[in-house]
């Protein structure tokens, strides 16, 4: 296949099956609610259900990326600086968090403060609280991945001359004129990524903090009664209120990201790979907390999934048992049983992944291939591919609702594979982001001298850059695998009315039915192991195979 | 490749974002013609229940019917009743549903103002009075129904430290001040039902000088606890329910909106006791009745078989012990066992709205309940 | 015999025009010239990575200057050894063909042995040894060499320079040198030609 073909090829999937259906559901609330971005942004403040949500959203994103840096800044210089018996199994134990499903940091926390924990969550008061360190639990990696290549990696030289000069003299002086200005970017990153993130939180909103919203958790609870012309046009006016908003601070906060991952990258130079570093025993009191604070959510699944609490006249009483785990992984009427959300769950991941692999890898191609001729085109292309991350995943699943399925729900109730849509939305722009950075640093002379030696295209394909691209590969795999399966907002949209169910879905409609039930939290959280323990091999195979110091977003 | 292409097809799309494709595609199904005049669709041996989660719909029931009938049954679960109606909208023209389990009639008008629901051909009888009342067409049928009004925790609200309410606005006083847990109309069925009753209730009430959004704003203003469903209000901030042993109970709230006979199944439950009672205030409580009703363009042979099962007498009597509401059949009642009839009450007075006033009128109540809130 | 006749590429400058070469069999010519003059680019127009501005080549009274480059059948050694990290010394040299004597092109570049490894490790010197039994493996119709010999030392380069030459004598295999050095064109080539 010519370059030519595979970019057509490209822009056109990338068109029809990321771009069109958003396009459509986009279209479709605008001829609901009628073109009036005024009145849209208007109803945000004017609805009862979206009273107060935009400041909620924003005052807890704030705060969750403050307590991220507070927790995460001192774990990043512990390990940057000093050296860790195991250091990568502490690093790695430290990330795990992030590539956690949602759904499963949300049961997690619920757990925790429950009633066989703390016992704290019959106060409300504390949720705001537990919502806040769930976020900081969940984006701590993002601090120390983005902190600690910097701190470990930093000349001694600097910090030595440093001390020799008047401004150096104090701690307070090397960290104002050395430490900070070097770290700055990187903490902003981190900071940055951090607000995004609960920006657009929604299971653990929807779960912990009962009765409030994000933009996000709102948008997904009114999104089931919109797109109907002349029904409850208010609704189509928040949801396209509330996206504009999010989208705009969505693109603002990758604007600001991307620049300051540039200033990140030129302060990265200052690094020598030869430092001594000595162990620092009293840094235990930092690291051994924070390992601590990153395993117990999920310890408090996995055990809880085992603690039935049974109510009966009178009050209740506890015991252990695995009833929960056949409660789970057995059909019911109103609940279909795990094993059919796992399987849908790993058919889907594996579509996923044969879509939008090639089809990031193809956009990625085009890019590169662009940029040599036509800078001003890849540029276009490179940052269109990137406006997916814009849109949460809750507009993800509202796109694939309202400009897919509404279109012909007979036809496309009955493929078994609609839901892929959305993640294949998802997960594309991100294999265009690992895979673009790998062609270009591809030498070309690899091809060329296969050219050389007489390999034709197709062979040149198998045995020269398949193989040379393979980490990123795999990485792009893993990643596409792990986000599928634990991918929440646009699946709940898309598959909860639906024989769809996926994973996450079903422990949020297991812990959805009435208490009453004394299966209700263990087999959700039956169900959340699984998950768990399927995120966690998925992320063991990458930590094998990431690049040594990436230090880059994931 | 030519970069004008690119560019164009994706400016395109943006430029022309006005609503038109939507309409085009809208008109096309419109021009399609509305209601047959002789219904056509395909007796392909399926049947596609859209309902929310009715616990009516036991595996053993399902089961039974199909070895009956020889119909093989899906079920499409929703979140409540609004949703299914939602769905039926949604759907219009291309619905991938054949029958509707859980629309009540607070939703039923606006589904047949809709024309997605079809006149089924089951054959029953025996359906009592009460149960027609809301509506007694061909396009629905009622399989059961109860009362919705405001429960109280009889320990805390004894009549000594917090006396019983008499009237609505004696929730808006200061001792009740974040203690009233109320599912939102605009999310949740129950809320939708008692903000009904609420209007029916301050129209006819002696004080002409306040309407009925006064008083949910002033409800607003002492800090009512407004749910997404009515499963938060009941089992996480009821203290008079079962919450008080489930996991994450808050336990703020001594007055919720739930039905009338749910002290009832509290006390089948727990052997003849419960603290929780019905407060019974005239035209404070709302009759709701839910329907089964064929769906435009499925299956009618099977939704009307479905419907003449649900009816039958063996089915529908077990109605308040499978699915906690009343049966629709005439000559019926609660069981007397575990105190479940003694401990429900049947409102002397309910609210009256009919059906009609309800389709012609909800979209303006939402909207001026949401304008009260705000407003607080 | 293979022939170059008034060969021309220009990106925004001339790089060369007019450029007439013959190379009757087994003859080796050095091409000289100051960096940036166009050689490297010549030689990549030769081998059919790039595509000429006007010209002709002709192989065997055959004009290949259309055939792609891995249809043409002439080899390339780069600047720095291409060598593929993914794959052996072994695997490496099977590129170029699979049923080719691999110990026996190892041995005539003096790396008996080397076959299982990592090309990670190999120096300079033996980098460019492998990347020259793979070319030769492939037995091309003309060899083109576009200044191997510039990274290592000037020892290294000139014992390589004489076993090249040996080898491509052995075979008669005619071939092009592009270098910015004399001496080594002198010791290298039986003809030296100047581009400017």
């Amino acid at each position: 296949m010519s370059n030519k073909y595979v970019a057509r090829l490209a822009v056109g999937l990338y068109l029809s099956l990321i771009v069109l259906p958003l396009w459509l559901a986009l279209d479709r609330l605008i001829w609901v609610a009628g073109f009036d971005a005024y009145s849209w942004l208007n109803s945000l403040d004017e609805n009862f259900i979206s009273q107060g949500v935009l400041e909620f959203t924003i005052i807890q994103a704030t705060l969750s990326a403050i307590l991220t840096l507070a927790i995460g800044i001192p774990i990043a210089w512990q390990l940057g600086r000093y050296s860790w018996p195991l250091q990568s199994l502490i690093r790695s134990i430290l990330t795990m968090p992030f590539v956690m499903p949602s759904i499963v940091a949300a049961m997690g926390f619920m757990s925790i403060i429950g009633e066989n924990g703390l016992d704290i969550r019959s106060d409300r008061s504390t949720w705001f609280t537990t919502l806040i360190i769930a976020h900081a639990w969940f984006n701590l990696a993002l601090v120390i991945r983005f902190c600690e290549p910097v701190l470990s990696t930093l000349d001694p030289s600097m910090e030595e001359q440093m001390r020799l000069l008047p401004s150096g003299k104090t701690w307070w002086g090397r960290f104002r004129n050395l430490w900070a200005p070097i770290l700055m970017p990187s903490i902003a990153a981190a900071a940055c990524m951090t607000f995004v993130f609960s920006f657009t939180s929604f299971a653990l909103v929807e779960w912990i903090t009962l009765g409030e919203n994000t933009l996000e958790s709102m948008m997904a609870d009114i999104g089931s009664s919109a797109g109907i012309k002349g029904v409850m046009v208010s609704k189509n006016e928040l949801i396209l209120g509330a996206s504009i908003i999010q989208f705009s601070i969505l693109i603002f906060s990758l604007g600001l990201m991307s620049w300051l991952q540039q200033r990140r990258q030129s302060l990265l130079p200052l690094v020598s790979e030869n430092i001594v570093k000595t162990q620092n025993k009293k840094g235990w009191i930092i690291v051994l907390p924070a390992i601590v604070f990153a395993v117990l959510p999920l310890l408090a699944v996995l055990i809880s999934s085992f603690r039935i609490r049974e109510v009966d006249a009178g009050g209740s009483r506890q015991y252990w048992s695995t009833e929960a785990w056949n409660y789970a992984f057995t059909a019911t009427n109103s609940l279909p049983s795990a094993w059919d959300a796992l399987q849908n769950s790993i058919g889907y991941a594996i579509i996923t992944l044969f879509i939008a692999l090639p089809l990031g890898w193809m956009l990625a191609l085009t890019i590169f291939d662009l940029e040599k001729r036509k800078p001003r085109l890849a540029r276009i292309l490179d940052i269109s591919t990137m406006l997916p991350f814009a849109v949460s995943s809750v507009m993800i699943g509202l796109g694939v609702m309202l400009g897919m399925i509404k279109i012909n729900p007979q036809f496309f109730y009955s493929l078994w594979f609609t839901p892929i849509l959305a993640h294949v939305m998802i997960t594309t722009p991100f294999v265009v982001r690992i895979m673009l950075p790998a062609i270009r640093s591809l030498d070309p002379s690899f091809d060329e001298c296969a050219q050389i030696l007489g390999m034709s295209k197709t062979k040149r394909f198998f045995l020269i850059t398949i193989p040379m691209l393979k980490g990123s590969l795999i990485i792009s795999s893993i990643f596409i695998l792990a986000m599928s399966m634990g991918e929440f907002g646009a699946s709940w949209v898309v598959t909860r009315n639906s024989d769809w169910t996926t994973l996450p879905v079903i422990i949020d409609s297991i812990r959805a039915v009435p208490y009453n039930n004394p299966m209700t939290v263990p087999a959700a959280n039956a169900v959340s192991s699984v998950l768990m323990i399927i995120a966690l091999l998925l992320f063991i195979s990458t930590e094998k195979f990431r690049p040594k110091r990436d230090g880059g977003m994931f | 490749m030519n970069n004008k292409i690119i560019v164009f097809s994706m400016l395109i799309p943006f430029m022309m974002l006005s609503g038109c494709i939507s309409e085009s595609i809208e008109k096309k199904l419109e021009e399609e013609p509305e209601m047959p005049e002789e219904y056509q669709w395909e007796d392909d041996g399926e049947l596609v229940i859209v309902t929310y989660d009715v616990t009516g719909l036991t595996d053993s029931m399902l089961s039974e019917f199909e070895n009956q009938t020889g119909y093989e049954i899906s079920i499409t679960k929703l979140e409540d009743a609004g949703s299914i109606l939602s769905h039926l909208l949604q759907y219009k023209g291309v619905q991938v549903s054949d029958l509707a389990i859980g629309l009540d009639n607070t939703y039923l008008q606006t589904a047949i103002d809709n024309g997605v629901l079809w006149e089924h051909f089951a054959n029953f009888s025996n359906i009592s009075e009460s149960a027609l009342t809301p509506y007694s067409g061909p396009l629905a049928v009622p399989f059961d129904q109860g009362y919705m009004c405001l429960n109280y925790d009889t320990e805390i609200v004894d009549g000594e430290n917090m006396s019983v309410p008499t009237s609505l606005w004696d929730l808006t006083e200061d001792d009740w001040n974040g203690k009233v847990a109320i599912p939102s109309p605009e999310t949740s069925s129950p809320g939708r039902a008692f903000m009904t009753a609420t209007v029916d209730y301050f129209a006819n009430d002696e004080d002409t000088n306040t309407e009925w959004t006064d008083w949910w704003t002033a409800m607003a203003e002492n800090d009512a606890i407004i749910t997404t469903g009515w499963s938060e209000a009941y089992e996480t901030h009821y203290t008079g329910g079962y919450g008080e042993y489930t996991e994450g109970y808050v336990g703020d709230a001594h007055v919720v909106v739930s039905y009338c006979h749910s002290p009832g199944v509290e006390a089948w439950y727990n052997g003849n006791w419960t603290k929780s009672a019905a407060l019974d205030l005239p035209r404070a409580a709302f009759h709701q009745v839910e329907y089964a009703a064929a769906i435009e363009g499925g299956n009618l042979d099977a939704a009307s078989a479905f419907i003449e099962y649900l009816l039958s007498e063996e089915v529908n009597v077990n109605m308040p012990t499978e699915n906690f509401m009343y049966s629709v059949l005439e000559d019926t009642d609660l069981p007397e066992d575990g105190g479940y009839r003694y401990h429900s009450t049947i409102p002397v007075q309910p609210a009256e709205v009919t059906a009609a006033q309800i389709a012609a009128n909800m979209e303006n109540w939402l909207e001026d309940w949401n304008t009260a809130m705000v407003a607080a | 015999m293979f022939k170059c006749e008034n060969l021309a590429k220009s990106y925004d400058n001339i790089l060369f025009e007019n450029f007439n070469l013959v190379l009757e069999p087994g003859e080796i010519v050095a091409i000289t010239g100051p960096s940036g003059c166009g050689k490297t680019t010549l030689l990549r127009c030769i081998c059919g990575l790039e595509n000429l501005d006007m010209g002709k080549i002709v192989l065997e009274k055959k004009d290949i200057t259309a055939i792609p480059a891995e249809e043409r059948g002439i080899g390339l050694i780069f600047q720095k050894p291409v060598l593929y990290p993914h794959l052996n010394v072994e695997k490496n040299l099977k590129l170029a063909s699979k049923r080719g004597d691999i110990s026996k092109a190892l041995s005539e570049v003096n790396l008996t042995g080397f076959e299982k490894r990592n090309v990670s490790n190999l120096s300079g010197g033996e980098g460019q040894r492998v990347a020259l039994a793979r070319a030769l493996l492939a037995e091309p119709s003309v060899l083109l060499l576009d200044e191997p010999f510039s990274s290592l030392d000037e020892d290294l380069s000139l014992r390589l320079v004489s076993d090249v030459r040996k080898l491509l004598k052995a075979r008669n295999c005619p071939a092009i040198l592009v270098t910015h050095n004399k001496t080594i064109a002198g010791k290298f080539a039986d003809k030296i030609l100047t581009l400017n």
